[in-house]
Order: C-alpha cells, then sequence, then structure tokens
C-alpha cells in the first residue's frame, strides 16, 4: 500500500526540502503512517505533534479530505492513499 | 576615549535581531527566524565561547531553543526539540520565556511555559526539568496570565551555585538554596489585588525582579500592580512607589551605577504609557523616590507598551523596546534617550552587552 504524505512548504526546513513523500507499507492508521514518515524526517516528529502525542493546534492533518481532528485524530483509519499536513490558517 | 561596544539581541513578535553598536552609531542584523516570535535570548561569553542561545516559537510548529556558534551568522537545526516537557508531566512545552547563565560557567536555565524550570550543566548539551519545582505542592493552585503560565525570570548568584530565584506569573516568587532540590515561596509583602486575600503565600503575578549589583541582598521588583524592593535576599518586599504616576508595568533592571528603571503604564485595565507620554522613570536611592526622564522621549501621542522583558541594560547603557517596535537607548544612565529603530516588529525582548 503507497501513501503519499503532502506537507507544507513551511515544513520543507524539517523534511530536506521534500513536499511529497511516498511511502509503502501496511498502514492501518494515521498513527502508523506517521511512525514511518518519523524514521524518514525524524525533525518532522517534534513540529508536528507536541511531546504528548497530540497534533499541535496549529496544525492541520486530512485524510483525503478529511480533517483528523474532527475523526479519532491520529487512530484515524486510512480511507485514502493522501495524507495532507498543513499549517492552520490562524496567526497574526 | 576608548571605544565602547555593544550588543544587542532584540527579539520581536516577528523574529530576531542583532545589533551592534560602537559609539553610539548601530548596525542592524536580521530578521533571524523569520516570522518566529522570540520572547527569549541570550549570549554567553564566559570561557570565551561567544554562544548566542535564542527560543523561537512558532506558533504553528511550536518552540524550541536554538544556539548560534558564529554570532549569529548561522543557527543549528537539532532534530529533536532540546527543550521537551517529560512525558509523566502530560504537559506540552509553550513558550521559552528566559535563558539564563549558572552560576557556574557550564550552567544554563531556561524558563517556560508552562511553568518549568529547566537546567543543563554541559553547556546545554543536554537539559532536564527541575524536578523539585515542578512537583511544589503549590503548582496546582497556580494560575497562568494573558502569557501562559510562564516562569520568566531566573536570578542567580555568581559566588553562590545554590541559590536561585524565580519568579511566575500567577504563582509569584520562589526561591532554592540548595541548587533547585527544594524551594519556598518568597511573596511577603506583595499585594495581589484581584484575589479575595490580597496578601497570599504565593499567587502574585510578578511582572519581573532583579538584583542589584553590588548589594547581593538588595532586589527590585514591578508587579502587576506594585513596585517594591527587598533588602533581605528577596524574602520579604517593600513598596516603594514615591513618585511614580502609576504602579503598574513590567519591565525593569538596574544599571551599573545603581540605578533602577522602569517605564509605567496606567493601570491593567488599559496598558499604555500613561497619559500619552513614555516617560522612564529613575531611582537613583533604591526606590525612596523616582525621577521621570523624558529627554529625547515623546511626550505627545505616545500609547506605548514595554513588555517584561524590553528593558535592559549593559553597564550604564539603557535600553528598551516597545510593542509598537520602537527601540530606545541611553548612553547616560537615562538622561538623555534617542530612537535606535523605529519600525521594528512587536519587541518582546530586549538583551544588552557591553564589550
Amino acid at each position: 500500500m503507497a501513501i503519499t504524505v503532502h506537507l507544507s512548504g513551511y515544513l520543507k526546513p524539517f523534511s530536506g526540502g521534500e513536499t511529497e513523500i511516498t511511502l509503502s507499507g501496511e498502514y492501518a492508521t494515521l498513527d502508523d503512517v506517521l511512525d514511518s514518515l518519523w524514521q524518514r524526517h525524524l525533525s518532522l516528529r517534534d513540529r508536528v505533534l507536541t511531546e504528548t502525542g497530540d497534533i499541535r493546534q496549529h496544525v492541520n492533518i486530512f485524510v483525503g479530505s478529511d480533517d483528523v481532528k474532527r475523526l479519532k485524530g491520529l487512530q484515524t483509519s486510512l480511507k485514502a492513499n493522501d495524507i495532507h499536513i498543513f499549517n492552520a490558517i490562524s496567526g497574526g | 576615549m576608548a571605544e565602547e561596544h555593544q550588543m544587542l539581541l532584540v527579539g520581536t513578535a516577528k523574529g530576531l535581531f542583532i545589533l551592534r553598536g560602537t559609539n553610539g552609531k548601530w548596525k542592524i542584523d536580521g530578521l533571524h527566524f523569520a516570522g518566529r516570535a522570540v520572547y527569549s535570548a541570550f549570549f554567553d561569553q564566559r570561557k570565551g565561547r561567544n554562544e548566542m542561545w535564542a527560543g523561537p516559537v512558532s506558533w504553528h510548529f511550536g518552540a524550541e531553543l536554538l544556539k548560534s556558534t558564529d554570532m549569529g551568522a548561522t543557527w543549528d537545526a537539532p532534530e529533536r526539540m532540546r527543550i521537551k516537557m517529560p512525558a509523566n508531566t502530560k504537559k506540552a512545552l509553550e513558550n521559552i520565556w528566559q535563558i539564563a547563565p549558572g552560576a557556574n560557567d557550564d550552567t544554563l536555565y531556561v524558563g517556560t511555559a508552562p511553568g518549568g524550570l529547566f537546567e543543563s550543566h554541559d553547556r546545554g548539551e543536554t537539559w532536564k526539568l527541575n524536578s523539585g519545582l515542578w512537583k511544589h505542592p503549590h503548582r496546582k493552585k497556580w494560575n497562568p496570565g494573558f502569557g501562559g503560565l510562564c516562569l520568566h525570570t531566573i536570578v542567580t548568584d555568581k559566588k553562590n551555585p545554590m541559590e536561585i530565584k524565580i519568579a511566575v506569573s500567577s504563582a509569584g516568587v520562589y526561591q532554592t538554596a540548595d541548587g533547585g532540590e527544594t524551594w519556598v515561596s518568597s511573596n511577603e509583602g506583595i499585594k495581589a489585588y484581584f484575589l479575595p486575600n490580597q496578601y497570599p503565600e504565593f499567587g502574585q503575578c510578578v511582572h519581573k525582579i532583579e538584583r542589584h549589583p553590588k548589594k547581593k541582598n538588595t532586589f527590585f521588583l514591578q508587579n502587576h500592580h506594585g513596585v517594591y524592593r527587598s533588602r533581605d535576599g528577596a524574602v520579604t518586599w517593600q513598596e516603594i512607589e514615591n513618585g511614580l504616576p502609576s504602579n503598574f508595568g513590567f519591565g525593569l533592571t538596574v544599571s551599573d551605577s545603581g540605578s533602577v528603571f522602569i517605564v509605567p503604564l496606567d493601570s491593567d485595565g488599559v496598558r499604555y504609557t500613561c497619559e500619552g507620554r513614555l516617560r522612564v522613570y529613575r531611582s537613583r536611592d533604591e526606590g525612596k523616590s523616582w525621577e521621570p526622564l523624558t529627554k529625547g522621549l515623546p511626550q505627545k501621542n505616545a500609547y506605548e507598551v514595554i513588555l517584561r522583558d524590553s528593558v535592559a541594560s549593559a553597564g550604564n547603557n539603557i535600553f528598551f523596546g516597545t510593542k509598537n517596535g520602537k527601540l530606545f537607548g541611553s548612553g547616560d544612565d537615562g538622561d538623555t534617550w534617542k530612537l535606535i529603530e523605529g519600525s521594528l516588529p512587536e519587541i518582546c525582548c530586549v538583551k544588552a552587552y557591553q564589550f
């Protein structure tokens, strides 16, 4: 199963400049994919998740077009092959 | 006359600027960490190592502690963040409010929201949360201020590494005499007008404390409404408000001459310079009296806010920055002031060094 993770451009410093990362493996949940993503780019981990393992307040992750914060968070099932990690539009 | 060199680390809501000055002329370098707010910075000159530290926070991707070993030309990028709340706290780091040297040359302290004190005894290579303060029984009753539960002030004693004083909004002043194993609250005499018991053991919203440069046991404190002095090592505090237009404000510094500087703001309900006049107040008698300093500062339509870490001194050079992005400096212990920069982003901290 191939999953493509699309990253906000603001995360390029933490992904070696990549904004599209294709991962192959057996994944049941978003958490499984992210574990694989951290193995490829460990720097992304602390910038996307807090120490408590939560998705940062102003980071949004979508499986397909579904915002996982409205579903089961990291335990959201994979019903699409595309994952998007965006900074939220909050700011000042 | 010998040349006098200064360096300012100016943290703003949009990044860090490094200003280098020679005999009153300044060059500005930046923006570092574009788009990230910088509430803390420190230049470590101990043992001749010239290391800069900063705590930029991305409101999206978190706060981290970064280091430069080439005077700010480049900054490192650790894979894992240096400052992380341990899993057993079940808390996440919100911001880095202070970076301070310990008494020992290899020791650094970092003050954070949510009210954590981190320490490193190997020049910043490894860090741990100070558990004595974290497990303090008062903690469960501490309340965060507008900036979170921020541990914003760390005062160490060069001659006694065991003695550390810290301040947290809104918990008050705490100090240790055993290097951080145990901590006691040190708020006797400090008012908390916003609580039913206005002189509680803890819970005060202390905004800044600083030690007198030559008197080990003399401290000055800017409170959330209240200006205080202690002569007994920050154990008890006495009001020193004679001649001030307001007792509300944030920043405070003490120059090498022993002059104390604050910038009073109108009450906490409005929070701008009193009467729209930008006046620094100086005390040359340890708070018995205060005098307004206005030469070079706008006295009409100047509605400024000066935050808790935005007043600084190096020798008898005094600096302060405003939320409107103005940076002022005085080279004569506050007698006269000059605008150094006028259109920076909101200034969150000013750190001053002299060479």
